[in-house]
C-alpha cells in the first residue's frame, strides 16, 4: 500500500531477565497507520500499550528486551538494534509525547533549552533558528514564551504536558505517539488538552496513535481503536461502533468499567487478575465468562466479524445466548382477543444485561415467559446458543437459563423448608447425592448473603419477608449455574433498601459468575444503573432498541426525539410521558 | 417424633382436646367391650326393659340384652363404616379431583360431569335402593355411602390444584423439568392437606350418620348391631314413647351418636390448622 505511513507486521516483545520469566509484553501486533489517520490503543494498565509505543520509537534497549517483527516508515524498514535506521526517523518523523511527570524533563535544564537543543540537534539549525522555532511551538500549544526560561518543577502539570507536546511537535514529525496525555489532569484541563490535540492536527495534519484507557478521549481523538490485553490485540474497528458495539468480553468489560460513558450505570471492573499463563491458551481464559475448553488450548488470532472490524476469540466475539425470532402471541377464546406479542425481536449475548422496559400491560412479562418456553408463541421461534427452546428443555439443565418471577410469595412454596425450596431444581433433577444437594444450597445461600444455619434451612419459607423470598429464589435459579438468568420485575414488589441490595446483588452475582440477564422492568431510573443494551416495549410491540447510555440518558432521548420526524408520534409522546414520570 | 406429637398437642383447643378424647373413649369402648361390659351384647343377662342400675348400666332393651354392652360393640360397626367411607371416598375423591385440576380437558370434564350427576341425585332414595339390590353388609354399606360421598371432596380438590397450578412455584418446578408425581408429592398434596383432612372428619361424621338412617330403616346388618339397628330396634318396639323405656333406650344410642359426630367436627377443625404449618 503505497499511501501507508506506517506499517508494522508481527512486531512481538520479550522482556528477558535473568531475575524473572521472560515476559512477552508485546505479542504477533500489526498496525497499519495512513497519513493523518488517528488510532487509540486501549487496555488495562500492564497491557502493553506503552511497550508498543517503545517499540516503535526504537527506544527498548537491545539487552533486556527483544523485539522480532517488521516496522516499516513511509516504506522504510526500521531495524532494531540498529541505530542508524532510526537516526532519520526519531523525532524528525515519528515523535512522542510521553506520559506526564516530572521525570520526563530534564530538571537541571529550562524547558527552552530542552525544547531547542532537541530542535538543534535533529534539525541541525541555528541557536538563534532553534530559539525561534521553540518560541512558535510553545505559543502554537498556547504557553506563553515566558515560560521557557523556567525550570520543569516551576509548572504545573498541564504546563509540562504542553512543553512535552511542543518539543515533539518541534520538529514537525509525520506520526505523533502520545501516551497517556490526559491520565494525571483535572477535568477542565483534560478537556483544553484533547481540543489543542485536535487542533494541532488539523494544522499539522500529522498521524497520531493515542495510547490511553480513557474511553471519551479516544472517542474525541481517534477514527479507530484497537483494544490491548497482554501484548495482544483482541479488538479493532471504528472508535464509535467498538464503544457503542463491543465484539470482545474484554472490550466490553473495559467500556462498562468507564463511568463517562456509563454515566447512570453502576460501576463494574473486570473480575479477575491478569496472570500470565501458558501461551497456548487463550490469554484472556481464566477471566471470560463465554470460555469454553476449547479456549484453554488455542491462542486466537485476530479475524474479521464484519467490514473493518476484526475480534481475536475463539467463538467470535460474544456470543449471542439468546435468540428471540418474530414472535407473535395472542390469548383470548376467538371472540375477544388480547395481542401480548407482536412481532418481537430479542438478542441477549453473553454476559450482558440487557432491560426489557415498557408499562404494565405492554407485554413484557408474556415474552419473558415465551423466551424461557412456558408458554408457546403462536409464532415464532426461540434460540437458546443456537438450539431452539421448546418447553422446559433449556431451563431443566445445570447451565441453561433461569427465570426469576415478579412475585416471590408465589414464586416459592411456603410450607416447604427453605432447604427443600432452594434444593427442589436438584432434587427434581437428581443431580448429585443428598450431601452435595446440601452443599450447593449452601452456597447459593451464600451467594444470594442468606444465612446458612441449620436451622435456618429447616425453617419454613412463610417464615421469610418479601425480599428475603426473593433472594431464596434467586439463590434457587443459582442452584442451576445459569448462563442467562431472566428477571422478570423481580424488585417491584420490594421497599427501595431491599431493592438497592438485591440489584447490587445481582450485579455482583453477574460480575463474578460472569451469567446474562435479561432484567425486565418498568424502572427507569433502576434499569439506568443496570443495563447494557435496552428494548422498549408498549402495546404488544419493541417499539426501540439501544445501548443503555444513549437511550435512558435524558438528554440525548430527548435529542432523538426531535429528530424522529414524524414516524411513531403517539408512541413517542407517551413514552416521553413515561421517561418524564418516571424520572 | 414425641416433640412433634407435643406440638401438635399444644396447637389443639380445649375443645379439641376434649373431642379427641371423646373419640378415642369410643375407639375404646369397642376394641376393649369384653373388658369394659360384663354382659354380652348377644344374650340376654336380665329382665326384660329394666332400667338403668349398677348391674345392667344402661339398662336392657326388649330382649333383656345389656344396652351398654350393645353399644360397646356397635361403636366399633359406626367407627369401621366411617373410617372405610372416609378413605374411601375423602382419599379417592381427592385424587379424582387432583387428577381433573391437573390434566384439565376431557378427563376433567368426565371426572367433573359423573360429580355433578352424583351430587344432583337424590342420595336417601338411591341409598335405599341401592342397599336393598346389593343387601346389607359392612362393605357393601361402606360401598353405598363412599358412592355418593366422593363427590364434594373431589370438586373442592379440584378448584385448589387448578388455582395452584397457576402459581409461579409449581411454573419454576415445571421448568426444572417436574413430572407430574414430583409436583403431586411436594407441591398439591401438602396443598390440599388441609382440605382432605377436613373432608375425612365430614365424610366420617356423615357416614356414620348414613349407616344409621340406612339401619333406622332396615336396611342395616341384622347381626351387626351397630347403633342405628340399637335405634331401628327401639323405634319399632310398640308405643315407645308412651313408656318410660325411650329414655335408656333411645336416648343413650341418640347421644352416643351426637356427641362421635360433635367431637369428629371439633377434631376437624384443629386438625385443619394442625396440618397447615403457617397456623
Amino acid at each position: 500500500m503505497s499511501e501507508s505511513l506506517l506499517e508494522v507486521r508481527q512486531l512481538s516483545v520479550c522482556y528477558e531477565s535473568e531475575y524473572r520469566q521472560t515476559v512477552q509484553a508485546v505479542k504477533n501486533v500489526n498496525l497499519h497507520l495512513k497519513p493523518g489517520e488517528s488510532m487509540g490503543i486501549i487496555g488495562e494498565s500492564g497491557s502493553g500499550k506503552s511497550t508498543l509505543a517503545m517499540a516503535l520509537m526504537g527506544l527498548l534497549h537491545h539487552d533486556h528486551a527483544r523485539v522480532t517483527g517488521d516496522i516499516e516508515f513511509q516504506g522504510k524498514r526500521l531495524i532494531h538494534g540498529e541505530e542508524n535506521s532510526w537516526h532519520h526517523y526519531r523525532w524528525r518523523k515519528g515523535a512522542v509525547v510521553f506520559q506526564n511527570s516530572l521525570e520526563v524533563l530534564n530538571p537541571v535544564l529550562s524547558v527552552g533549552e530542552q525544547i531547542q537543543e532537541t530542535v538543534g540537534r535533529h534539525l541541525a539549525l541555528s541557536r538563534k533558528e532553534s530559539r525561534m522555532r521553540a518560541v512558535k511551538y510553545m505559543e502554537m500549544v498556547k504557553l506563553d514564551p515566558k515560560w521557557l526560561s523556567r525550570y520543569p518543577h516551576e509548572l504545573s502539570g498541564g504546563m509540562r504536558q504542553r512543553v512535552l507536546v511542543a518539543m515533539a511537535l518541534s520538529c514537525e514529525p509525520r506520526l505523533l505517539i502520545v501516551d497517556e496525555p490526559t491520565t494525571a489532569l483535572d477535568t477542565p484541563a483534560k478537556k483544553e488538552m484533547v481540543q489543542l490535540f485536535q487542533r494541532l492536527q488539523q494544522q499539522q495534519q500529522f498521524a497520531m496513535l493515542v495510547i490511553s484507557h480513557e474511553m471519551p478521549v479516544m472517542l474525541e481523538l481517534t477514527e479507530k481503536i484497537m483494544v490491548m490485553y497482554q501484548g495482544m490485540i483482541f479488538e479493532q474497528g471504528n472508535t464509535k461502533e467498538v464503544i457503542r458495539h463491543p465484539g470482545h468480553p474484554y472490550t466490553r468489560g473495559l467500556i462498562g468499567s468507564s463511568p463517562a460513558i456509563n454515566p447512570y450505570r453502576d460501576l463494574w471492573g473486570i473480575p479477575g487478575i491478569q496472570e500470565h499463563i501458558d501461551p497456548k491458551q487463550c490469554p484472556f481464559y481464566q477471566r471470560c465468562n463465554q470460555r469454553v475448553e476449547a479456549c484453554e488450548q488455542q491462542c486466537p488470532v485476530l479475524t474479521d466479524v464484519a467490514p473493518r472490524r476484526q475480534v481475536a476469540c475463539l467463538r467470535g466475539g460474544i456470543v449471542t445466548l439468546l435468540e428471540g425470532r418474530g414472535i407473535n402471541k395472542t390469548f383470548g377464546d376467538g371472540k375477544e382477543t388480547i395481542t401480548a406479542c407482536r412481532d418481537c425481536h430479542l438478542k441477549v449475548r453473553a454476559g450482558e444485561t440487557v432491560a426489557l422496559m415498557g408499562m404494565s400491560g405492554s407485554g413484557k412479562s408474556t415474552l419473558a415467559e415465551v423466551l424461557a418456553g412456558i408458554i408457546e408463541p403462536d409464532e415464532g421461534e426461540v434460540f437458546f446458543e443456537g438450539r431452539k427452546v421448546r418447553r422446559n428443555r433449556e431451563t431443566a439443565k445445570i447451565g441453561g437459563m433461569q427465570i426469576v418471577f415478579q412475585d416471590p410469595l408465589s414464586a416459592t412454596n411456603e410450607q416447604m423448608s427453605i432447604e427443600d425450596v432452594v434444593a427442589e431444581p436438584l432434587t427434581i433433577m437428581k443431580v448429585g447425592t443428598k450431601d452435595e444437594r446440601r452443599q450447593a444450597v449452601k452456597q447459593a445461600l451464600k451467594d444470594v448473603q442468606m444465612p446458612q444455619s441449620e436451622d435456618f434451612l429447616n425453617s419454613p419459607a412463610f417464615a421469610l419477608s418479601g425480599g428475603q423470598r426473593q433472594r431464596i429464589a434467586i439463590a434457587r435459579s443459582l442452584t442451576m449455574k445459569p448462563k442467562l438468568l431472566i428477571a422478570d420485575e423481580i424488585t417491584s414488589m420490594l421497599d427501595p433498601s431491599t431493592q438497592a441490595n438485591l440489584i447490587r446483588l445481582l450485579k455482583g452475582l453477574q460480575n463474578q459468575n460472569g451469567f446474562a440477564m435479561l432484567y425486565i422492568s418498568h424502572d427507569i431510573d433502576l434499569t439506568r444503573k443496570v443495563a447494557d443494551w435496552v428494548y422498549i416495549m408498549e402495546h404488544a410491540t419493541i417499539i426501540q432498541e439501544g445501548p443503555a447510555s444513549e437511550l435512558l440518558h435524558p438528554h440525548i432521548h430527548h435529542r432523538h426525539q426531535c429528530d424522529d420526524g414524524n414516524h411513531h408520534e403517539r408512541h413517542r409522546q407517551r413514552k416521553h410521558h413515561m421517561i418524564v414520570s418516571v424520572s | 417424633m414425641a416433640a412433634k406429637i407435643k406440638t401438635i398437642w399444644h396447637r389443639f383447643t380445649l375443645g379439641g382436646k376434649v373431642s379427641l378424647a371423646i373419640i378415642i373413649g369410643i375407639a375404646a369402648m369397642w376394641m376393649l367391650s369384653p373388658m369394659v361390659a360384663r354382659h354380652s351384647h348377644r344374650i340376654p343377662s336380665g329382665p326384660v326393659l329394666e332400667a338403668p342400675s349398677a348391674v345392667h348400666w344402661l339398662g336392657t332393651d326388649d330382649l333383656g340384652i345389656d344396652l351398654w354392652a350393645q353399644l360397646c360393640h356397635g361403636a366399633g360397626a359406626s367407627l369401621q363404616i366411617g373410617i372405610g367411607t372416609a378413605l374411601l371416598a375423602g382419599v379417592g375423591g381427592s385424587l379424582l379431583g387432583v387428577l381433573a385440576g391437573y390434566h384439565g380437558g376431557k378427563l376433567d370434564q368426565l371426572i367433573m360431569g359423573i360429580c355433578d350427576m352424583m351430587m344432583v341425585v337424590p342420595q336417601l332414595p338411591s341409598m335405599i335402593v341401592l342397599g336393598a339390590f346389593f343387601g346389607a353388609g359392612r362393605s357393601n354399606m361402606i360401598m353405598i355411602i363412599a358412592i355418593f360421598a366422593w363427590a364434594a371432596p373431589a370438586r373442592i380438590v379440584r378448584s385448589k390444584i387448578r388455582s395452584m397450578k397457576h402459581d409461579k412455584y409449581i411454573v419454576a418446578a415445571s421448568s426444572y423439568g417436574a413430572g407430574f408425581f414430583h409436583l403431586l408429592k411436594t407441591h398439591f398434596l401438602p396443598g390440599i392437606l388441609p382440605l382432605v383432612v377436613v373432608n375425612l372428619m365430614r365424610i366420617f361424621s356423615h357416614a356414620i350418620v348414613a349407616e344409621a338412617g340406612l339401619a333406622f330403616i332396615g336396611l342395616g346388618d341384622p347381626i351387626a348391631k351397630s347403633w342405628g339397628m340399637i335405634l331401628n330396634r327401639s323405634l319399632n318396639f310398640p308405643g315407645i314413647y308412651f313408656t318410660a323405656y325411650w329414655k335408656w333406650w333411645v336416648v343413650a344410642p341418640v347421644a352416643f351418636l351426637i356427641s362421635l359426630m360433635l367431637a369428629l367436627a371439633m377434631v376437624g377443625r384443629d386438625l385443619e390448622r394442625v396440618v397447615n404449618r403457617k397456623r
